[in-house]
């Protein structure tokens, strides 16, 4: 509340002189964390995302010697955690697309303070998912024939295949948010090689600033650049997690075989994006004193988005299972009383505690407001939107039509090791970049601040 | 597949054959091997073969040195010569598999085989049809045709197994068989060998009886006695009691209008099963088959365990073993022929119920019906059954004289055994074959008596149980090793052609028994010399597998008067602990612990439990819940001083108070695969230590309690169709996967009745209900679909013939190279097997309705699986095979995820993986060359054994023929294995193939055709005949 009081303080400031200050605090603030030693925190949080990376690397290196069958998949369920994860990372993915495209192009200045970490959660999340299709085939040294090249056998991928859809679908996506998140980071990587004391800095800032200068005529390309990219990344908010929706929704299977699971997978993927955001900011505000830069109005509007799209998902369950009822198709049917009343119940009620329960708290303003709840919310949020991916693969595959094939999957300590270890890559990936990239959209916010206007009241 | 090889050359005899060592790897004729064969021992060496215990040791070193030289990460292919061979041997074209007529014994049961050999290396076990017993004659829409057992077919896995004994021992140490002959003939025996004794296994083999006629004259004071854990011996007992004198019923099942089975397992366990098989199958035909128009058998079982006569009875009814004598009672004196009738047990309201109208329908059906007892009823039931069957008409059973009268009956003749060796009366034991240490009756207590023989030599092909507490052991050949004979169930003169040289120089018993007598001559010799003394054709018989014209002709016998036997067993009414039954019979995969070490075996499915590995006691569902066990609680069973702890499944249709146990598992020295491992590992329980002379195959008394320990069990089918039932999947809060089962039952499993088949507009396949649309008639599909012009592979399985035995699930292991892949990999439910039998129960827990369905894949014409696949690794062919492209998947499983049928398996694992091992090179022999052998992180799955469907395709084009290839010139493995006929392959392009005149049949359904898959494989729905009395009690048609 503090910072927000005084957010609301300079809005009564005027003139340039104070604006300067506004903006020398901000540059302060943001840079500090890349150019001083970082806080204590720092060290065993990344020692703990190297022990878990690491395990990612056995658990990997005995996966490619070993098979799959170090994981539990079998021969009912070929799909099991390791698409689980898969679709967990691809969703979480998603609040970053959201809040740098869309949201800019409906102008919602909130999202500047958040913006740049959300792209990064995107970039890495999407790279801890892209591990998985790869994992996860039978033979991972030929996983590159699903990308299509010439050959002289004249071999080309089955492009019937939604798994094909998807090899396009992430990496566009990936590409696209490298380019946008790099982008956007250019003046503030120039800020920082301008604030860098150090040569080594200096140097490595400087090339990766690409020879910025603020001069107008590059702020001008700049503006128009990053409003083309957003306008191209828009489309990749629907497309990205409908193509991931479409390797379920296309194939014939129970459970599987809906129309509503593009806008399902969507909303979903909002939602656990926006709580993902909020489990990572929430902290990090804290430990790198941005408490006035990413400001509870900020965590108020992410908890509404939280709320809005955890009721859509809701919806969703309820008009699957109402669709399953109405539709007459036995199988159908059975497969989503089996979700709720069969051996997977268990899981079936996590997703639903977790993802349609738990964000009605955030209607109340005073739940929003009390941090500590917000992020355990939003870590329940993580979970159950995890299990919502678990259910669907898991579940569904378990029992599908003959009876004579039904099988019951068990995750093996590899299986564990894989899923902790994404998390290690991604804590990895990102205490890096919390470390030595600029956090926060200097550039924007400061553009948004009232200061920046109070400035223009002076031309 | 009938162009029958003779490479038996009549001019060469084994003077004339040089017997020179071979120079390059494997056999190349038979002219080479017979000399060499037939006296390996005298050679003085033991026959040099490619993978004898030097070159095996070289060969080991080398790979060691290898592996050190080229270091990890780069693969090289072993270097390997070949080298050409100098002169063609006649008859073998290098690529082109042969074919040999040979026979397969078990247990003194003989199975007619046809061996299928790749370039000398025999490859694959198939019933020959050209034999008169296996093959049988042929009825309308049937053609030439021997199915096979899982025993026949997994029989040729030992054949390459590394761990089968290499070499004479003594005293457990290496030795050689110059040193055992050397031995032998100072072994100090008696000139007229007193106190020698021969323990046997059962053999039907007439040279090993001359040998013993032989023996006996020649030395009149040794003793040779037989022992089988599992053999019809009853019935043998029951028979002599009946006629006077020891003989063997044959029933005629292709004209039986009503088939009452007690306690007997027609199809699997009986000495006759394969022609009961395919006799059954074609008098069930409800279009007429053996039986004429319009008319198909009805099939009671009584029985306490489920059999397979009890999975494709009209009517079941669960009665304790003991209980069979009384029931069969009621039925003679029902039938007029006096005597106690039944007493108590028949009270019973719903025995009562089916005895009634079980004498109705025999009454109704004199001349036309028949009842057959099984092995583990006594004497009486089957002297009883004899006389009935008398009574009944008499023209449906064959009684014929027992070819060695005199023998002991098992029981007594191990029993003889060990009384003469506690009396000190033994010099000398040679046991031939069998494991008498490990399945002789516990109270015998075989082992220390073994100890009180002076010298004991165990001839086998393990060095098991037995040759650990054996002075000598020496290593018997397999039987496509050598020469032999023996007679199928109704005499027929099988001949026994070896297809390969010892692999690890063993003899077989003729030999043996033989050289005991200083015989010289070889197997071969002996064989052909009593062949020919018969007035056989030598040559002939080998090429056809039997002698001609040698079927016993049936006796004429007449049944005596019976001695009234009362029964004594345990009343109905007394339920409680300490009265239970214990059955034992012999395990469906590894029978009575010989197949132990056969990993086919282990890991095929038990046909209704589904568990692989193990060997479980099984429960009534109202027996568990008052004794508070579940599936998975390991138990101790007390009969008398006798203790056996086993896991429990809780089975339905299981006989109240009665517990069945299986034999076969427990072993200690079976081998690698077989040895009782732990928990992951499985092999079972040694249920020998229960069964004692006086409880041979039903003990009384039992008592039954929990250790409190549990066991998990592997099963391939987790769930059961009943409510209470759930064993291993359980259901946390409701029965819904129960529920869901039944919902959908009758439309993946149709049947119906008689009654109502026979009526007009019956029709198996119904439109599915929510597929109607206005625009689209059924089977429209949104993709363009695939055009035929040429041939359609097509198959229809018929539910209402399959007994779920088993057989096709091997025959394709072994046709296809399909991996084994442990117990811990099958409760994971990562089997490979590309053929599975699930089985559904229907109704009440106590007294279940079952049926088995095959499921491989389909081979969809809209193929989901094709769909899906990022790399186009699954395929359509021009002739409507859905086609894996191993060379192409990497292995994204999605097509197994899209497939309805769950018919797809991945390799998890590298399952090939033990192969790399020296040791195992060999095993590599075994390998079908025409199929791939899959690497891991590739799927697979059914591919209607295209392998077979190309070389037809390329004889009729060397051969000219470029038209329609005749119905029947292609069998698939699963199809040529089923001794019912359940499975037919064919061309739907020719509207006059079987196969398609089945998948025009009313029968006929595809599964789950909701889907609009359109399998090429169709299904032809079960027709029961209910008995119209018990119509209602069995379980009301459509309460699924």
């Amino acid at each position: 509340m503090a910072s927000a009081s005084e957010a609301h303080a300079d809005d009564h400031g005027h003139g340039a002189e104070n604006a300067r200050e506004t903006f020398r605090g901000i540059t302060h603030d943001v840079t500090k964390v890349n150019l001083t030693p970082i806080g204590r925190w720092w060290y065993p949080a990344f020692g703990i995302s190297l022990l878990l990376l690491g395990m990612l690397v056995v658990a990997v290196t005995h996966l490619f010697r070993t098979g799959i069958g170090i994981w539990g998949n079998n021969n009912i369920q070929g799909w099991a955690w390791d698409i689980t994860n898969f679709v967990f990372w691809v969703g979480i993915g998603h609040a970053g697309t959201l809040i740098s495209a869309v949201l800019y192009l409906f102008r919602q200045d909130w999202r500047t303070s958040i913006n740049r970490s959300a792209e990064a959660m995107t970039i890495f999340a999407v790279a801890c998912a892209g591990i998985f299709p790869i994992l996860h085939t039978g033979r991972p040294w030929f996983a590159w024939w699903m990308i299509p090249h010439p050959n002289d056998m004249g071999m080309w991928p089955q492009f019937r295949s939604p798994l094909m859809w998807d090899v396009f679908a992430i990496s566009t996506y990936a590409t696209t948010s490298i380019l946008f998140w790099y982008m956007g980071m250019v003046p503030d990587l120039a800020t920082l090689r301008d604030k860098s004391k150090d040569k080594v800095r200096q140097v490595v800032y400087g090339l990766l600033s690409l020879g910025w200068r603020g001069s107008a005529r590059q702020w001008h390309r700049y503006e128009r650049a990053y409003l083309i990219l957003a306008a191209l990344s828009t489309p990749l908010v629907l497309s990205v997690h409908s193509v991931v929706s479409f390797d379920f929704a296309t194939s014939q299977n129970p459970g599987w075989h809906t129309t509503i699971l593009p806008p399902y997978f969507v909303a979903g993927a909002i939602f656990s994006g926006f709580a993902m955001v909020m489990t990572l900011m929430l902290p990090l505000r804290h430990v790198l004193g941005l408490k006035h830069i990413i400001t509870q109005d900020h965590i108020h509007a992410m908890c509404k988005v939280t709320v809005a799209t955890g009721t859509i998902v809701g919806g969703a369950y309820a008009i699957e299972l109402f669709t399953a009822w109405y539709s007459g198709n036995l199988y159908e049917w059975f497969t989503f009383r089996n979700r709720i009343l069969g051996p997977y119940a268990w899981a079936y009620f996590i997703m639903v505690s977790c993802n349609v329960i738990a964000p009605q708290f955030f209607w109340v303003k005073k739940f929003r407001s009390n941090l500590v709840f917000v992020w355990i919310l939003c870590a329940f949020i993580n979970v159950g939107m995890w299990f919502e991916r678990f259910v669907i693969i898991v579940s569904s595959l378990a029992r599908q039509a003959l009876p004579g094939a039904w099988g019951y999957f068990e995750p093996t300590k590899w299986d564990f090791m894989t899923l902790a270890g994404s998390f290690g890559l991604f804590g990895t990936l990102f205490l890096l970049f919390v470390r030595f990239a600029p956090v926060v959209a200097m550039a924007e916010v400061k553009a948004v601040s009232p200061a920046a206007h109070a400035g223009k009241d002076d031309h | 597949m009938s162009s029958l090889n003779n490479s038996e050359s009549p001019d060469v005899t084994p003077a004339a054959a040089a017997p020179a060592t071979p120079t390059h790897g494997y056999w190349t004729s038979l002219d080479e091997l017979a000399p060499k064969a037939a006296a390996p021992e005298a050679a003085g060496e033991p026959v040099v073969d490619p993978l004898n215990r030097r070159n095996f040791m070289q060969l080991m070193g080398a790979s060691m040195a290898l592996a050190g030289v080229a270091g990890a990460g780069c693969k090289r292919y072993d270097r390997e010569e070949i080298v050409p061979l100098s002169r063609r041997p006649e008859d073998m074209v290098p690529g082109v598999t042969q074919q040999f007529a040979s026979a397969f014994e078990m247990g003194g049961v003989t199975n007619a085989v046809l061996i299928t050999s790749y370039e000398g290396r025999p490859i694959k076990v198939d019933g020959n049809p050209e034999h008169p017993f296996a093959g049988g004659g042929v009825v309308a829409g049937t053609t030439r045709h021997a199915g096979s057992s899982v025993f026949a077919q997994g029989s040729i896995l030992h054949l390459y197994d590394p761990e089968r004994s290499q070499g004479v021992q003594q005293g457990g140490k290496g030795s050689t068989f110059a040193d055992w002959q050397k031995q032998a003939g100072l072994m100090g025996l008696d000139p007229n060998w007193n106190g020698v004794r021969i323990l046997a296994e059962a053999s039907s083999s007439p040279t090993i009886a001359e040998l013993r006629r032989r023996l006996q004259s020649q030395y009149p004071g040794a003793t040779w006695y037989e022992w089988e854990p599992v053999s019809f011996d009853n019935e043998r007992a029951g028979l002599r009691q009946a006629f006077g004198k020891p003989m063997r019923a044959l029933a005629h099942l292709d004209r039986a209008e009503i088939i009452v089975s007690l306690d007997c397992d027609l199809f699997t366990e009986h000495p006759a099963s394969a022609a009961y098989s395919r006799d059954f199958a074609r008098s069930r035909k409800p279009d007429g088959g053996s039986l004429g128009p319009g008319k198909m058998n009805r099939l009671y079982a009584v029985e306490s365990v489920y059999t397979h006569a009890g999975v494709v009875a009209d009517h079941r009814l669960p009665l304790r073993s003991e209980h069979v004598l009384p029931f069969l009672q009621a039925i003679d004196a029902a039938l007029g022929g006096g005597g106690g009738g039944g007493g108590e047990v028949v009270k019973e309201a719903k025995v009562d119920k089916f005895l009634k109208a079980l004498i109705g329908d025999l009454q109704a059906a004199r001349g036309a019906a028949v009842l057959v007892a099984g092995r583990k009823q006594p004497a009486a039931v089957h002297a009883l059954v004899a006389k009935l069957n008398g009574q009944l008409g008499g023209a449906l059973v064959s009684y014929y004289d027992d070819p060695e009268p005199t023998r002991l009956d098992h029981a007594d003749g191990i029993a003889a055994v060990v009384r003469d060796l506690k009396a000190n009366q033994v010099e000398t034991l040679f046991i031939l074959g069998g494991n008498p240490v490990y399945d002789a009756p516990a109270d015998l207590d075989f082992a220390a008596a073994l100890g009180q023989a002076k010298a004991s030599v165990h001839l086998s092909e393990y060095v098991n149980e037995t040759s650990a507490k054996t002075t000598w052991h020496v290593p018997k050949a397999h039987y496509l090793e050598c020469w032999g004979d023996a007679r199928t169930w109704d005499g027929t003169w099988t001949l026994q052609q070896p297809l390969i040289l010892p692999l690890y120089g063993g003899v077989s018993t003729i030999e043996f028994v033989a050289q005991l007598l200083g015989e010289t001559k070889s197997a071969e010799q002996l064989v052909r010399e009593g062949v020919e003394a018969a007035g056989g054709q030598w040559r002939a018989s080998v090429h056809d597998g039997y002698v001609a014209g040698s079927t016993w002709s049936p006796a004429q016998a007449a049944v005596g008067a019976l001695p009234p036997v009362a029964f004594t067993g345990t009343p109905t009414s007394a339920g409680g602990n300490g009265t239970f039954e214990v059955t034992f019979s012999p395990s469906s995969t590894t029978w009575d612990g010989r197949f132990a070490n056969n990993s086919w075996l282990q890991e095929t499915p038990d046909f209704l439990t589904k568990v692989t590995w193990d060997n479980v006691a099984l429960l009534a569902k109202d027996t568990a819940d008052a004794l508070h066990v579940h599936s998975q609680d390991m138990i101790r069973i007390t009969v008398g001083d006798k203790k056996l702890e086993v896991a429990a499944l809780v089975m339905p249709g299981q006989a109240r108070g009665s517990v069945a146990v299986f034999l076969g598992g427990g072993r200690t020295k079976a081998g690698s695969v077989g040895n009782k491992g732990g928990e992951w590992k499985g092999g079972g329980w040694n249920t020998y230590a229960l069964r004692t002379t006086a409880g041979l195959d039903i003990a009384v008394g039992a008592k039954v309690e929990k250790t409190g320990g549990t066991y998990i069990i592997a099963t391939t089918q987790d769930h059961w169709d009943i409510r209470q039932g759930h064993a291993l999947a359980d259901e946390p809060i409701t029965g819904v996967g129960d529920k869901g089962t039944r919902e959908r039952m009758d439309r993946i499993v149709k049947e119906t009745d008689l009654a109502t088949y026979q009526g007009a507009s019956y029709l198996a396949q119904q439109e599915e209900p929510y597929f109607h649309d206005h625009k689209h008639h059924r089977g429209y599909s949104t993709f363009e679909e695939h055009q035929y012009t040429g041939r359609k592979w097509a198959m229809a399985i018929d539910l209402g013939s399959c007994t779920g035995c088993n057989a096709c699930m091997v025959a394709c292991q072994s046709e296809n190279n399909v991996p084994v892949v442990g117990k811990r990999e099958v409760q994971r439910n990562r089997e490979m097997h590309w053929i599975r039998i699930d089985r559904y129960f229907k109704g009440d827990v106590a007294d279940p309705e079952v049926v088995s369905q095959p499921v491989a894949c389909q081979h969809c014409e809209n193929a989901p699986c094709e769909q899906v696949c990022p790399v186009g690794a699954t395929l359509h062919s021009s002739e409507g095979l859905n086609e894996m492209v191993y060379n192409r998947c990497v292995g994204t499983r999605y097509c197994l995820n899209n497939c309805p049928y769950r018919v797809r398996r991945f390799n998890f694992l590298d399952f090939h993986k033990d192969l790399k091992d020296a040791r195992n090179k060999v095993r590599r022999l075994l390998f079908n060359a025409e199929v791939t052998v899959r690497e891991r992180g590739v799927m697979e799955k059914c591919t209607y054994c295209v392998q077979r469907i190309q070389s037809a395709k390329i004889n009729a084009k060397n051969a000219h023929n470029r038209g329609p290839l005749p119905d029947g010139t292609i069998t698939t493995a699963c199809q040529a294995a089923c001794p019912t006929e359940a499975i037919v392959f064919g061309d739907l392009s020719d509207p006059e193939s079987r196969v398609s005149k089945l998948h025009g049949d009313r029968r006929q359904y595809e599964l789950l055709s909701d889907l609009n898959d359109k399998p090429r494989t169709r299904f032809l729905a079960r027709v029961r005949n209910p008995n119209p009395a018990l119509a209602t009690d069995a379980g009301a048609h459509g309460d699924h």
